[in-house]
């Protein structure tokens, strides 16, 4: 999977390209943790590449979001496609995670 | 009542003395001998103990023998003693009047010894029977109202297990099925049973318990569910019957067993597979009057003997044909000349008669019913009948199977391929996407959980394209495990609150349109669909 980060003014973008799954998992959370580690404190999680994502992903997201929450931070995610929404739905995550349907919405929520 | 440990009693009545000795000295050796000089004297001794015999002579003043008699035979109390004239008249009329009068013999005097002896203990056994049959009589007419209790019962218990509604699927128009079933007078442990294991398979089954009463309605009953319940995560009458019958043999200290036979049909395509466990062999009728027997015996009755390994065959029914199960009520059933109305008779009627199953039962139990003509019948009748209205076309299919190793980095893999694979029959991308979410959370579950040992195992992956579906089977052969057994997280909690974790088989179930675990012959098997657009 491939993971590019850039910058949003105070805003750290995450791009991942491919599925978040068990065996892609590690290496997200990895460069996540990185970033948080680094002082990030506001992160973009941007899913426009993104073609599915199972539950251990879902975990990495939960365990980042309450770890920025912690912090005083937040947490966006944005471009979800139809199958990720649908993950997003069944798990409950569409409630408790802030999720905007592109980046421009998302970075204004910041 | 009678007393069959003390010597029996025998009062003596003659108004001479010496008569009275001669008596005494042939039977007391065997009998206890009261003697009376006259009637009313007899009388007395009468109202104190009853004897079990009376020798009476006919010729005494004041009240002959004729009079005690009548006496005797009028007071309900007394008048079952038999009473034996003893006489010196012979004259035929004297005989006639005696036994008018209800006497039970008539010897003539001087006594005969060996004569008097024989008549007494004659008589006296007489007695003593009717004594006997009078109590056996008021012991069974106490029991049978109890018995007519325990028939109902009985029966109650059989008609309430039997499927009854009918039509039985009427929002299925690729088959049509009927079922009856006639009790005898006596519950006879006949059923039948038909259930759906899932959209495309029915399972049939008749069976025939042998024995009568609450026992055989009982044994039927426990038989019934144990089918049930095995057959809802095995689609092989085989392996069906082969644990129900080690089920039943195990604990059967009544020795009962049951005839069976379960076919499970494919609904769509008209095949099926069946066991025939020691049953009368049922019928195909197809749609040009042809009748076949299917003969094939796959083993033994149930109930005898554990650990025998049940056999299966396959047919296939073409729309049209008709699948006529029953029990040997039918075939053995009797009329009043003791002829049997036998399998000739049922083939002859199954090729002239109707081609619907309710009708077709309907004809075939009219028609035993004839035949029998008001003879008893001695066993319970049943009769099942399916027909195949309309087959489904074969779809064409797509199949792959994958082999993964037990590690988790094989999920990559066994995705990667299966997308691959589901590109080139054309399933949608989306449909792809959810399979491969489904497929990385089952079988990082298995992975994780389904073995407890250092072991190297695979894991077989088969998926069946069809137009209309997707289907994918994860078989191993690990613990015993079903995920989908667990309880699934609180998905309204707060981030706050929210677990991390169980929320992979959330998503499977929600994922696919189906899902099924089943755990035979040591392996796990989880059953996915995913339905298409058509």
């Amino acid at each position: 999977m491939e993971i590019k980060t850039s910058d949003a003014g105070n805003v750290k973008v995450l791009e991942f390209e491919g599925h978040l799954d068990t065996n892609t998992s590690p290496d997200a959370e990895s460069a996540i943790n990185a970033l948080i580690d680094g002082g990030t404190n506001q992160l973009l999680i941007d899913f426009s590449s993104l073609e599915y994502i199972s539950s251990a992903g879902l975990r990495v997201l939960l365990a980042t979001a309450k770890k920025l929450k912690a912090g005083n931070g937040a947490m966006r995610i944005c471009s979800l496609n139809d199958t990720v929404k649908e993950v997003f739905d069944i798990s409950g995550f569409s409630t408790i995670l802030s999720v905007s349907s592109d980046k421009d919405e998302a970075l204004a929520s910041f | 009542m009678s007393n069959s440990q003390e010597k029996p009693v025998v009062l003596a009545v003659d108004d001479t003395p010496e008569n009275l000795d001669v008596v005494k000295g042939v039977l007391a050796s065997e009998y206890s001998v009261r003697a009376a000089t006259s009637g009313k004297m007899a009388l007395k001794i009468v109202e104190k103990q009853v004897p079990d015999l009376i020798l009476l002579d006919i010729m005494m003043p004041e009240m002959d023998g004729y009079e005690v008699c009548r006496r005797l035979k009028e007071n309900p109390e007394t008048s079952q003693i038999p009473v034996i004239f003893l006489t010196a008249m012979d004259q035929t009329t004297d005989e006639a009047q005696g036994f008018d009068l209800g006497a039970a013999d008539y010897i003539t005097k001087p006594v005969n010894p060996p004569i008097l002896k024989a008549r007494v203990a004659t008589h006296v056994a007489l007695k003593r029977s009717m004594d006997e049959l009078a109590d056996a009589y008021r012991l069974i007419k106490r029991h049978s109202e109890r018995m007519e209790q325990e028939l109902s019962v009985g029966h109650e218990i059989q008609m309430s297990m039997v499927p009854a509604a009918f039509p039985a699927y009427p929002d299925r128009d690729e088959f049509s099925l009927h079922a009856m079933l006639k009790p005898a007078r006596e519950v006879g442990g006949d059923f039948y049973d038909f259930f759906l294991i899932d959209d495309d398979h029915l399972c049939l089954v008749v069976g025939d318990v042998s024995g009568k009463g609450v026992p055989a309605a009982l044994f039927m009953a426990v038989t019934k569910t144990m089918i049930k319940s095995h057959a809802i995560d095995d689609q092989s009458p085989a392996s069906i019957v082969t644990r129900v019958n080690d089920n039943l043999s195990a604990d059967n200290p009544a020795s009962m067993f049951v005839t069976l036979f379960l076919a499970i049909v494919n609904t769509r395509t008209g095949e099926f597979c069946f066991t025939n466990a020691g049953h009368n062999p049922p019928y195909v009728c197809d749609a040009n009057s042809g009748v076949t027997v299917m003969d094939q015996r796959h083993g033994p009755v149930l109930g005898a003997v554990e650990g025998v390994a049940f056999k299966e065959d396959s047919r296939s029914l073409c729309e049209g044909d008709q699948l006529f199960v029953f029990t040997d009520g039918v075939t053995e059933a009797m009329n009043p000349d003791n002829h049997l109305y036998s399998d000739p008779r049922l083939e002859a009627l199954l090729a002239k008669a109707a081609d619907a199953p309710e009708q077709l039962i309907g004809q075939v139990v009219a028609d035993v019913e004839r035949f029998a003509d008001g003879a008893d019948q001695a066993d319970d009748i049943t009769v099942l009948a399916y027909r195949v209205d309309h087959l489904q076309d074969i779809e064409a299919a797509a199949t792959i199977r994958l082999v993964a190793k037990s590690e988790l980095p094989e999920i990559e893999r066994i995705n990667r391929e299966f997308a691959e694979f589901g590109q080139s029959c054309n399933i949608p991308a989306d449909a792809i996407q959810r399979i491969c979410i489904a497929l990385d959370d089952l079988l990082n579950n298995v992975i994780s959980y389904g073995f407890q040992d250092d072991e190297k195992h695979e894991i077989e992956i088969d998926v069946t394209k069809t137009d209309t579906a997707v289907q994918i089977t994860v078989s191993d052969d690990g613990v015993p495990f079903n995920p989908f057994d667990r309880v699934g997280p609180d998905i309204t909690l707060s981030l706050e609150e929210r677990a991390i974790g169980g929320l992979g088989v959330l998503l499977v179930t929600e994922l696919m349109d189906k899902y099924q675990y089943q755990r035979h012959q040591g392996r796990n098997s989880v059953l996915l669909t995913m339905h298409l657009q058509e």
